[in-house]
């Protein structure tokens, strides 16, 4: 029942009779601008609030991928395809096809009129083979006492992919989830570079200690929790290519090959 | 403003697009409609939107059937998949030629399509809803706007579930009709030759080498799909016409072919 019928839930017939649909129309554009105006004020204020965390983890990422590190995302749901959404803002810019336009200038870029440099970074959701094969391996909780099943779908493909030097982000909108704290844990043993994207009042990802760069959107809607989300991960990206521009400079030479081992796997799983 | 900030995103009457979008799609829900979703350039949002209907963020809230459809060949792919009566929503620039493609043939499938994006604006009457923001930022995917876009399609959606005197289906338009016969100009999409026509002397070949129908001195008929369904009509007019031509259909024959069809 709509604002216009007050009484609407004393008389539920009276809603079933209703015709004409101008008022709901009115209702709805009303509440579309007063959502938009709630998503605009919250993406201003998380990125006020962000703005020193995301020049310093946009800095540390831009070492990590100077050094020839690569870009883990992954998140459940909708944050997953958050996730792939900032995985390809850095894999594959849009604006990065040469000739390069002076981005506009309200773009976090506008002071630079350098190329956006294409980044090696990739969606942990990507493959179903994958996501299924770890979500279905009940075997799993043999080795990791607390972690059956789905809780392992991240973690086990940091176990397999990553090195250290490499980047870790997570996407929740809780900031607790199970898969991804355990990934985050396992990215953090292995000395990768861990940034969580939370929700509400950060969730396990602000209590823990194995999130290096931790962007907190404090909202109780999930929708506007990803909307801003969307946001300060393209202020990240800007702040990683910007720092990518000076850390360069400075790079003898980022072979990925030449980088020192980290080492015997401590959780080498079952191979 | 700031990139891609929500802020002035529904200026120039996109709340008001996005009030009747969302109504149109709750009356093709409550008639069983599935949604399809399809983004080209950036498939996270197909998928995005597809899991907000799937599986909603608020508890209690019904899930309603929706898919992303990813991938190559995403006109075949739709085509397939798409009954008469579904939703059909693209997040794409204007010059994507797929999804303009897509919108094009929704009617003949007898799809409500939606498409939104933003800079420069598909032309007028594209999709039945266009859902645009007018920001010529390229990095405008990435920063939320279309995120927002698709969570209000969802909100709203469900807002109109609270109104089921509002759910029914959406009255014919019967001024578009013809005074003479009762019926109307139609897209139809040509599916092969007419069921009665199958003598292979009926299929004729087109310059490009596909399979044409109603070539001067062949069959004059071909089977089309309609949002009504699947008819025989006679073709002769627009001959001769390929699988997958666009004709309007108008009385039981082709009279010519939509605009760049």
């Amino acid at each position: 029942m709509g604002a216009t019928e007050p009484a609407g839930f004393l008389y539920p017939f009276i809603d079933a009779e209703e015709r004409d649909p101008r008022p709901l129309l009115a209702e709805l554009a009303a509440s579309a601008r007063a959502k938009a105006a709630e998503s605009a004020a919250l993406q201003r204020a998380t990125l006020a609030a962000c703005a020193d965390l995301v020049a310093a983890g946009g800095a540390a990422m831009a070492e990590r991928f100077a050094a020839g590190g690569r870009l883990y995302a992954f998140g459940n749901g909708g944050s997953s395809t958050d996730g792939a959404t900032f995985a390809a803002l850095f894999a594959a810019p849009p604006v990065s096809t040469p000739p390069v336009s002076t981005p506009p200038a309200s773009s976090p870029l506008a002071s630079s009129p350098l190329a956006c440099r294409p980044l090696p970074a990739l969606n942990l959701t990507a493959d179903q083979a994958v996501l299924t094969a770890l979500g279905n391996d009940v075997g799993f909780d043999v080795i990791f006492s607390n972690d059956v099943g789905f809780d392992v779908i991240f973690s086990r493909q940091i176990i397999a992919h990553a090195r250290a030097g490499d980047i870790a982000v997570a996407f929740s909108t809780s900031g607790s989830s199970r898969d991804l704290m355990a990934a985050l844990g396992e990215a953090r043993r292995r000395r990768l570079l861990t940034v969580g994207f939370a929700g509400y009042d950060g969730g396990e990802m602000a209590r823990s200690d194995v999130v290096d760069y931790c962007f907190v959107v404090r909202s109780q809607s999930v929708h506007r929790i990803q909307e801003s989300q969307a946001i300060l991960g393209y202020h990240l990206w800007a702040a990683t290519q910007q720092a990518m521009h000076k850390t360069v400079d400075r790079c003898v030479h980022p072979d990925v090959h030449n980088r020192p081992s980290s080492g015997p796997n401590p959780n080498g799983g079952t191979e | 403003m700031t990139s891609g900030m929500t802020a002035e995103l529904l200026d120039g009457g996109l709340a008001e697009d996005l009030a009747t979008a969302s109504l149109a799609m709750a009356r093709r829900f409550a008639c069983g409609a599935t949604l399809w979703c399809v983004a080209p350039g950036w498939e996270p949002h197909a998928h995005h939107m597809a899991v907000e209907f799937v599986h909603p963020v608020i508890v209690g809230t019904r899930a309603l059937p929706a898919f992303a459809l990813t991938g190559s060949d995403l006109v075949q792919r739709a085509r397939v998949a798409v009954r008469a009566g579904d939703i059909l929503v693209a997040v794409a620039a204007a010059r994507d030629g797929v999804v303009s493609d897509l919108m094009r043939r929704a009617p003949a499938w007898g799809a409500t399509s939606a498409w939104i994006g933003s800079g420069p604006r598909p032309a007028a009457g594209a999709a039945d809803h266009v859902l645009w923001i007018d920001d010529q930022d390229a990095m405008a995917p990435a920063t939320g706007g279309f995120v927002f876009l698709y969570h209000l399609l969802w909100e709203l959606t469900h807002v109109c579930f609270e109104h089921p005197g509002l759910l029914e289906p959406e009255p014919q338009a019967a001024n578009d009709a013809c005074i003479t016969c009762g019926d109307e100009g139609r897209l139809a999409e040509v599916v092969g030759p007419a069921s009665d026509d199958l003598d292979p002397s009926g299929f004729g070949t087109s310059d490009l080498g596909t399979p044409s129908l109603g070539s001067p001195g062949l069959g004059s008929r071909a089977l089309v799909r309609t949002a009504a369904g699947q008819e025989t009509i006679d073709v002769t007019l627009v001959a001769p016409v390929s699988v997958g031509d666009l004709v309007l259909v108008h009385a039981g024959a082709a009279l010519t072919r939509p605009g760049g069809g």
